[in-house]
């Protein structure tokens, strides 16, 4: 079949162009069968990263429609079922996000590179100064890194994370996926010291704005977004609400729940922003929010809580006091 | 025309029963014109937006076990009007449909708890489905279309999803996640014009709000400045969190980003219903942050 190819090319620090390529192609090829054509048979210029041609390397990432994934794991037939609408298929291909381009697809990984190394992705060496033997670990607890473990190091997640494009200090999730791993690692002997960095700010985990996109386009099946919940999640274990405004946000939230079932956001904005009224400036900050949301009859007059408020308070509280106990008794 | 009646039980969510009121009224306006009948779950609860999740999976999918048996009891379909309930309640709804075949343990877990508390067990018997998507798929574009008595003609409306909406579950039946449609198609439908820009599959930036505001406005004014420039004249939204990052908080933004912006932000149930011949007030069009006389305006109100 005939398809064209738009691909968006860029020499360093020069505004970026379109040019197409038409091929002849099966729609079993792969988008990186399809530029290796085009390298090989039309345009020797064009600069792209590849290698293994499998999956398993993580070179080849790059966005494919819109959406960053790897040239050797997508084929024509159903990137064009899914996304072309033209008579003659049209496949866009563009670098990724969120990193500067040096030459066509190929970006500059250093900063994911120095992220990476910025969560302490090794497991601890203290651990391992016990040189008669391997470090058994069972089956069960390798189990718990099977997930990240699969992690390709292909840039795709920080490529689409929406956090990245706001924030210089956030780590990333490919960073944040591997501190989970670290984390969940039954030889390293740093957990308190790693949950204590990875909380910091929002340079960590309190960076991450729940897009999902780094769920969406990883084609390991890591859910790095997944892996920074379950980090919040042993964080929020060993902290309260005074600790941080980030932390005080998912307090604050299951409290209210546990009050009126819904949300009473007035209450919500004062105990997160204002911490109850001991945080001045933060309570300072709410007053224009304040007065045009009533102003523009925003603000609700009263709360009205669940009818079923009580119910959901103790269904709470038991899930609560069951999770308490079982970390206790894991500990 | 419609031969049969549809009925949802209606989960109103936190937002609109709050900051967002508009948003309820015009969900019960827009539902009403259409002839589709709401039995509201007024015993239900917040769904965490996310947040549940964090402290545990358990939680999450206790809590909203509760909500989704709450319509199960009623023999009807749970709609939602947001798309972060959306995305929660309906990967919990996945998730223990998946569990009552590859993990028993762990629902029998979950009915556990809320059959302690005297809630009705979860029996995975119903669906959860978005007002967006309730309108595209079970009411059907060319039933809205018959009862459009006003044409929202030369309104260039973007789309601005929301991130749970699209990625929230495993599989969404009714888009492709990377190459939505559904809003568009209802724009169409009712005689605007839909604007594609990147933005409108992006995060507003809502989560951070709280704590770090900066981050989160130069997200959302991003997003404002990109649907400006590619013509819109207003955004349109399915969740009423994305609209108080992009309506409520869009003097902050603008004062992060350093530019003027003034974009109304609607609620996808009011364009609708615009276009249906309900009244801007009844519509709660003048309870905006951003005015939203310049659309009305154009739509010669």
């Amino acid at each position: 079949m005939q398809v064209v190819f738009k691909i968006v090319r860029q020499n360093q620090d020069s505004s970026p162009r379109v040019e197409s390529y038409t091929l002849d192609v099966e729609s079993s090829n792969t988008i990186l069968d399809c530029l290796n054509q085009i390298k090989w048979e039309q345009d020797g210029t064009l600069a792209f990263r590849k290698n293994c041609r499998n999956t398993i390397c993580g070179s080849c990432s790059m966005r494919i429609n819109g959406r960053s994934t790897l040239a050797c794991k997508e084929n024509v037939g159903s990137e064009v079922a899914r996304f072309s609408t033209t008579e003659i298929p049209e496949i866009t291909i563009a670098p990724m996000g969120n990193m500067p381009v040096i030459k066509d697809l190929v970006v500059d990984m250093q900063s994911f590179w120095a992220n990476l190394k910025a969560v302490d992705p090794y497991v601890s060496t203290a651990a391992r100064q016990i040189p008669e033997r391997e470090f058994l670990q069972t089956p069960e607890e390798r189990s718990k890194l099977d997930q990240t473990g699969n992690c390709i190091m292909c840039g795709a997640c920080y490529s689409e994370c929406n956090a990245r494009e706001v924030n210089p200090g956030f780590v990333g999730p490919h960073a944040l996926a591997k501190a989970y791993r670290m984390v969940a690692d039954s030889r390293d002997d740093q957990t308190e010291a790693r949950l204590d960095h990875y909380n910091q700010g929002t340079d960590g985990v309190w960076g991450c704005t729940r897009c999902y996109l780094c769920n969406s386009v990883c084609p390991m099946e890591v859910a790095p977004m997944d892996q920074i919940g379950k980090i919040k999640s042993e964080i929020l274990a060993r902290t309260d609400g005074q600790t941080s405004r980030s932390i005080r946000h998912r307090k604050v939230l299951i409290d209210l729940v546990k009050q009126g079932g819904w949300i009473d956001e007035r209450q919500f904005g004062l105990q997160v922003v204002g911490n109850s009224l001991k945080d001045l400036k933060g309570l300072m900050s709410l007053v224009p929010l304040g007065l045009r949301m009533l102003g523009h009859g925003k603000l609700p007059a009263k709360f009205e809580p669940s009818e079923g408020a009580k119910q959901v308070r103790s269904l709470i509280e038991s899930v609560q006091k069951f999770k308490a106990e079982s970390n206790h008794s894991q500990s | 025309m419609r031969s049969s009646t549809l009925k949802y039980a209606y989960f109103p969510g936190c937002v609109a029963q709050g900051a967002c009121r508009e948003l309820d009224q015009s969900t019960k306006a827009l539902t009403k014109i259409l002839g589709i009948e709401l039995v509201e779950l007024k015993k239900a609860s917040c769904c965490g937006s996310g947040t549940f999740k964090e402290d545990s999976q358990l939680l999450e999918d206790t809590v909203n076990a509760r909500n989704i048996a709450l319509a199960e009891q009623l023999n009807l379909p749970l709609l939602t009007h947001c798309s972060t309930c959306q995305g929660v309640i309906g990967h919990v709804d996945e998730r223990l449909k998946d569990a009552q075949i590859n993990d028993r343990a762990y629902l029998d877990q979950v009915n556990g708890f809320l059959k302690k508390e005297g809630c009705s067990p979860y029996q995975g018997s119903t669906d959860v489905k978005h007002l967006l998507w309730a309108l595209v798929a079970d009411y059907g574009l060319e039933a809205i279309a018959d009862r459009v008595t006003r044409k929202l003609s030369n309104l260039n409306c973007a789309a601005f999803y929301g991130c749970y909406l699209l990625r929230g579950q495993d599989h969404i039946r009714y888009d492709d996640p990377f190459k939505p449609e559904s809003m568009e198609n209802v724009f169409r439908t009712v005689g605007a014009t839909p604007i594609y820009y990147r933005g409108r599959t992006q995060c507003c930036g809502w989560p951070l709000s709280s704590y770090a505001t900066d981050q989160s406005f130069k997200m959302a004014g991003a997003h404002i400045q990109e649907a400006i420039a590619a013509g819109a004249d207003c955004i349109v939204t399915p969740c009423p969190l994305c609209h108080l990052n992009l309506d409520s908080r869009q003097p902050e933004v603008e004062k992060v980003i350093g530019q003027k912006l003034g974009l109304p932000v609607l609620h996808l149930p009011q364009l609708v219903a615009l276009a249906l011949g309900v009244s801007p007030s009844e519509l709660g069009l003048d309870r905006h942050i951003v005015s939203t006389r310049s659309v009305l305006e154009k739509l010669g109100f």
